[in-house]
């Protein structure tokens, strides 16, 4: 009778955690070319993507404006809310 | 008043009557003028539960540290310059390095009349039709955004 090995593999699989997304919200006090310029200062966006950003926020009420790791998201939030931006911070479902 | 930028970047604001002076100095008095803080206002924007009470404990009073300081930093600005004139003119400069204090007060004082008056995107365009003390609010937010859009033109 031949001897017999039995080789057992694991797997491990760990579902990513939903990122959380910085959201600008539209107010009627802070001028358009602000947000762009704060967009460009905080994210080091180019001035085309942070001017759509910006058209989102006062077209549509708002816009995701970066999502990723919740310590970062804080930081930006943080660094928005001291640009006077209107902004939250949500975990994406 | 008149509004000019500099060479250097920045801005200079002359002064030239008592209103002048008055309409300034308001900046002051319209940005803390709101019962709840602007630090709070914007910290309440996080309402999740797992952050909500770190920012409250310690990111808003950081923002309300942050703005207060700005607020001091154009107070000083304005009464160095009228304490001291220099052959009959009050010049405030606003270097390049000011420049966002002076942006970030004067947003202040919008943000606290907004929430006071709520003038909305597209306020009263016949000012006969407000009351007095609404109008000479909206007068002055309608200032303030001149020189903020001055500041983000010539100096931010």
């Amino acid at each position: 009778m031949p001897d017999t090995t039995t080789l057992t593999e694991t797997k491990t699989s760990v579902s990513p955690q939903p990122p959380w997304n910085v959201i600008v919200h539209d107010d009627p006090v802070n001028l358009m070319g602000y947000v762009t310029y704060v967009l460009m200062k905080i994210f080091g966006y180019n001035e085309n993507f942070a001017t759509k950003l910006m058209l989102q926020v006062h077209q549509q009420g708002l816009s995701i404006v970066w999502s990723g790791e919740l310590e970062k998201a804080e930081f930006y939030v943080q660094q928005l809310q001291f640009h006077q931006l209107k902004t939250s911070l949500e975990q994406a479902e | 008043m008149k509004v000019a930028p500099t060479l250097e970047g920045g801005l200079r604001i002359d002064p030239e009557t008592a209103e002048d002076w008055h309409v300034l100095r308001a900046i002051l008095i319209d940005a803390i003028g709101h019962d709840t803080d602007l630090a709070t206002r914007l910290g309440g924007m996080v309402t999740d539960e797992r952050v909500a009470e770190d920012w409250r404990d310690f990111v808003v009073p950081d923002l309300r540290e942050s703005f207060a300081d700005d607020l001091n930093q154009i107070q000083a600005a304005i009464e160095t310059a009228a304490a001291f004139p220099k052959d009959g003119e009050s010049p405030i400069w606003i270097t390049r390095d000011d420049a966002f204090s002076w942006y970030s007060a004067l947003n202040q004082a919008r943000l606290a009349l907004e929430e006071k008056y709520g003038f909305g995107p597209d306020p009263e365009s016949d000012p006969s039709n407000l009351q007095p003390v609404r109008h000479e609010a909206l007068l002055r937010s309608q200032f303030y955004c001149a020189l903020q859009s001055f500041l983000l033109r010539h100096a931010l």
